[in-house]
């Protein structure tokens, strides 16, 4: 008797100290067998919360019960049918296995004896069920609608593919990739993170195909975040990165189911957050950031041009403003005379040197573009027709900048807009100021200094152990297929080799050898000549 | 500690690239570019060096109008005398508010004067000062080599531009480098087409320039100029054969214009005992382009005729072009190399040493085939009826 008053006491410290603990350290706070016990931590718990509601009821014996679920995660008909067939359910209400079997219709149910197990799911929007006598308490996954339809992502549209995009919901993001891929073999790993987010995080692999040392890799560095909120995958990205510093991203993302599963195959690793459309791919590699899912979609020709488009407009991109300056205050000679003629011509009223120009013009133009990204659509446009006018010709008519210095930074804009990646892109815009003042200062030595400084650094990089510009350096000659060009899917046979180590081949080789024997007619040869199809048929 | 040692590194790099770097910094505002240069000798022995540097600010910037020939010139020519042809230059450069820039010099004119004395000692400075370049055109002014800026061609602003354009198209086209190389080599002679100022016959007089032929040199020196016919045969011998037109008479029936589309001429020596002589073939293919005649090219003799004159003309224009090398003992297509190459022992034990004087003494043979390949679409005047009927 006496102990049971000491424990007694000891369980109303800890409800005292309740708040000040984390969840998961609720883990020794086991869930009591005594009604009345329970809702006592519960009212401590969820003290000044409105959005919590306990719902006391009896079963048809009188047995006093309450649910407790978080108002507008639930969904609210669900709830209603489930309480109903508890209440007239007419046999002994402390048995849970016959609750679970014979009487609540919920298609997830499961049963905790822990505060911590029982908030975890409970917060996340499960309904939880205590009854009085029963040492654990019920969890009905019977969650409220989606927050957003699926929709067609705006940051990665394209011509020809799906149009779904991931939402903010983690279940359907994981179920839209199961669509995709429906095999036992596609892995999708729990993990909480975020001491007072609890953010639910999956990790879909196809086991098989993924690399497991890279995916320990990956858990362990999951597993060691230690933040009190993951609100964006950007935490995590930055938290797991090898080089935080550097200003390459070295993981992808993505808001493309179908992209998402094309890196999975690859023997790439998702890492899906709840609360954000965009879906984290690890390992990633330069050249992945060069490729847009479209590239795999539409002709194989077209797509390798654009993807020398984009090698060239990346170039252009990095390099144009600083070629400017450093051509027209180092190297006039290497201009055709007649360019260089027109060149001078307009620059001869500009006031400022050519750095300074150059400087001037991009830096409004990052203005601009910042203030289109962030503003509302409406304003947006006369953000725009600002832009256009104040930067596009007034500032020329004026003589503040010259005519070919608009240029210039046109080719860069629509040249960085070409790059489908938008972290990638934007890597590229920063780099271009330093090398703008290394052209300067040095001219085309400063820009090749430069250049070199981050060819080395990207030759330094890895993304979870993969060199950052493999299959190019180091060389793999089997891997340019999809790098310098996008070979023809017949031929793309074998699986990227600097990603995966398991199941190498893509596919069999059997339609390709009878496409190559029969040149194409596999046993269908359909005659024109109708006289000599009759006479064939005879 | 080491915080700090990290900031002085990355100061001392700050330092580093401010303080080294920007020296050779020269916007685009403060360069005069030139666009081509006239070297004259004056009476004293002093060199006269002149620029032609467009004036950009003309051409019309920002808010289009090109500036137009409207009676402004845009463009600006200064000279100054000089002891070398350097301090000529850095003597114009002190009333230039801007620096004077001459990488992107199209033409170097070299004066009469200057060219018969020679050209060699221009050569140094052509080559030394890395702005010069060795792939900018070389022209000889008949007179002086200042006229030829001053002249205002109607189709391009500048003269300068004007002259490269015609050497490029309508003459061989003869670079700084081509004629240092020719100059290299002790018994070939250089040629440098030579442009002389016109006026033109319009009601709106205007100073154009035109080649008049090929300044003929001894060694560095000029000797000769190259009459219209040996020009063309001049062009016989060159590897880039630029396609020209000549009238071939036809005595009672009328005049045919023929263009040589391609010539190729190779040239072989012989020598038999003591004599020296070349075998000289040719191989051309023409074009029938103006008939005045009434001959009917339908008619395979009659095709058969025309090459037949050709081949005569081709002779008699080559044959031109050697007499004037003899005349003036000068070698400018290279025979001295075939020799050299061919007899190499007796190139060096007879020809080496006076190779110029042994000009006039060696006989050529020709092996000439000229081939008509067009008669173009009519075969003859069309206004004339056939024949036959």
């Amino acid at each position: 008797m006496k102990r049971t008053r000491k424990q007694k006491r000891e369980v109303e410290e800890q409800v005292q100290q309740l708040n000040d603990k984390d969840i998961y350290e609720l883990t020794s706070l086991p869930i009591s067998s005594s009604l009345e016990e329970n809702k006592k931590i519960l009212d401590q718990l969820f003290k000044d919360s409105s959005d919590i509601v306990i719902r006391e009821f009896t079963f048809h014996d009188g047995k006093p019960a309450i649910a407790i679920f978080v108002d507008g995660l639930i969904h609210t008909q669900g709830i209603n049918d489930v309480l109903k067939s508890i209440m007239v359910f007419k046999g002994e209400g402390t048995n849970i296995e016959v609750l679970k079997r014979a009487v609540i219709p919920s298609a997830q149910i499961a049963h905790v004896d822990n505060y911590a197990d029982f908030l975890q799911p409970v917060l996340s929007g499960d309904t939880g069920i205590f009854i009085e006598g029963v040492g654990s308490a019920l969890l009905l996954g019977i969650r409220g609608p989606q927050l957003r339809s699926v929709g067609e992502p705006e940051s990665e549209s394209v011509i020809r593919g799906p149009r779904e995009g991931f939402i903010e919901s983690l279940r359907t993001n994981t179920a839209l990739i199961r669509r995709r891929l429906k095999t036992p073999r596609l892995k999708i790993k729990p993990l909480m993170l975020g001491k007072e987010s609890n953010t639910n995080i999956a990790l879909a692999y196809i086991e098989g195909i993924v690399d497991p040392e890279t995916l320990k890799e990956v858990q362990q560095r999951l597993q060691k975040i230690e933040i009190d909120a993951i609100l964006e995958t950007g935490y995590i990205e930055e938290l797991i990165e090898d080089s935080t510093f550097s200003p390459f991203p070295q993981v992808q993302y993505s808001e493309r189911p179908d992209t998402v599963a094309a890196a999975l195959l690859e023997g790439r690793i998702a890492i899906m957050v709840d609360g954000t459309p965009i879906v984290l791919i690890v390992p990633t590699t330069f050249w992945t950031m060069m490729q847009a899912n479209e590239d795999y979609y539409e002709r194989f020709q077209i797509a390798t041009l654009i993807r020398w488009l984009r090698y060239f407009s990346l170039a252009l991109s990095l390099l144009t403003p600083a070629m400017y300056v450093a051509v027209t205050t180092y190297h006039q000679a290497m201009l055709p005379t007649t360019l260089l003629l027109s060149v001078a011509a307009a620059r001869e009223t500009i006031p400022f040197p050519a750095v300074v120009e150059t400087l001037i013009m991009e830096v409004s133009f990052e203005a601009l573009r910042e203030a289109g990204v962030r503003l509302p659509k409406t304003v947006g446009q006369a953000v725009s027709i600002l832009g256009a006018l104040v930067v596009g010709q007034a500032a020329v008519q004026a003589g503040i900048v010259s005519a070919p210095m608009v240029i210039v930074v046109s080719i860069t804009g629509i040249a960085s807009f070409t790059i489908p990646r938008y972290n990638s892109a934007i890597t590229f815009r920063m780099l271009r100021f330093p090398l703008i003042i290394a052209a300067s200062l040095f001219g085309i030595y400063g820009i090749m200094l430069g250049i070199i400084l981050i060819l080395g650094h990207m030759a330094n990089l890895r993304s979870f152990g993969v060199p950052y510009l493999s299959p190019i350096s180091p060389f793999s000659t089997k891997d340019i297929k999809d790098v310098a060009f996008r070979m023809p899917w017949p031929l793309m046979i074998k699986r990227p080799s600097f990603f995966s180590i398991g199941d190498e081949d893509r596919m069999g080789r059997e339609l390709q050898r009878a496409v190559l024997e029969e040149g194409g007619q596999t046993g269908k040869y359909i005659e024109h000549d109708t006289n000599q199809r009759e006479k064939d048929n005879e | 500690m080491r915080r700090r040692k990290v900031c002085f590194i990355l100061f001392s790099f700050i330092v580093l690239l401010v303080c080294s770097g920007c020296w050779d910094r020269r916007e685009i505002n403060d360069t005069a570019i030139v666009i081509a240069i006239a070297i004259d000798k004056e009476k004293d022995g002093l060199y006269r060096f002149s620029v032609q540097v467009p004036l950009v600010g003309q051409l019309g910037g920002p808010g289009g109008g090109g500036g137009g020939t409207g009676g402004v010139k845009s463009y600006y020519i200064d000279s100054e005398v000089g002891q070398t042809i350097r301090e000529a230059g850095v003597r114009l450069q002190r009333r230039m508010a801007r620096e004077l820039f001459y990488a992107h010099q199209r033409v170097v004119i070299v004066g009469e004067e200057l060219a018969r004395e020679g050209i060699s000692p221009i050569f140094d400075i052509l080559a030394r000062f890395p702005e010069n370049r060795l792939t900018a055109y070389m022209v000889v002014a008949k007179g002086e080599g200042r006229a030829l800026l001053e002249a205002q061609p109607k189709f391009e602003r500048y003269s300068g531009e004007a002259m490269r354009e015609i050497v490029k198209t309508f003459a061989l086209p003869i670079n700084i480098k081509e004629i240092a190389y020719m100059l290299t080599e002790p018994n070939t002679d250089p040629i440098i087409p030579m442009m002389r100022v016109v006026e033109t016959k319009s009601s709106e007089k205007s100073k154009e320039v035109q080649v008049t032929g090929y300044a003929q040199f001894r060694r560095d020196k000029m000797v000769a100029l190259f009459p219209p016919k040996a020009s063309n045969g001049l062009n016989w011998f060159s590897t880039r054969f630029i396609p020209y037109n000549t009238v071939l008479d036809l005595g009672k029936q009328g005049k045919v214009n023929i263009a040589f589309e391609t010539g190729n001429v190779n040239i072989t020596p012989i020598l038999q005992g003591d004599r020296l002589r070349f075998r000289i073939k040719v191989n051309s293919q023409a074009s029938i382009q103006e008939n005045t005649s009434n001959i009917n090219f339908d008619i395979e003799s009659n095709v058969k005729e025309v090459e037949r004159k050709l081949n005569q003309h081709i002779k008699n224009t080559i044959e031109s072009t050697l007499n004037q090398m003899k005349k003036h003992s000068t070698d400018n297509i290279g025979l001295g190399l075939k020799v050299f190459r061919y007899y190499p022992d007796q190139w060096k034990e007879k020809y080496k040493e006076d190779w110029r004087s042994h000009l006039k003494n060696i006989g050529f043979t020709y092996d000439i085939h000229a081939q008509v390949i067009n008669i173009g679409q009519t075969y003859t005047n069309i206004t004339r009826g056939r024949r036959d009927e």
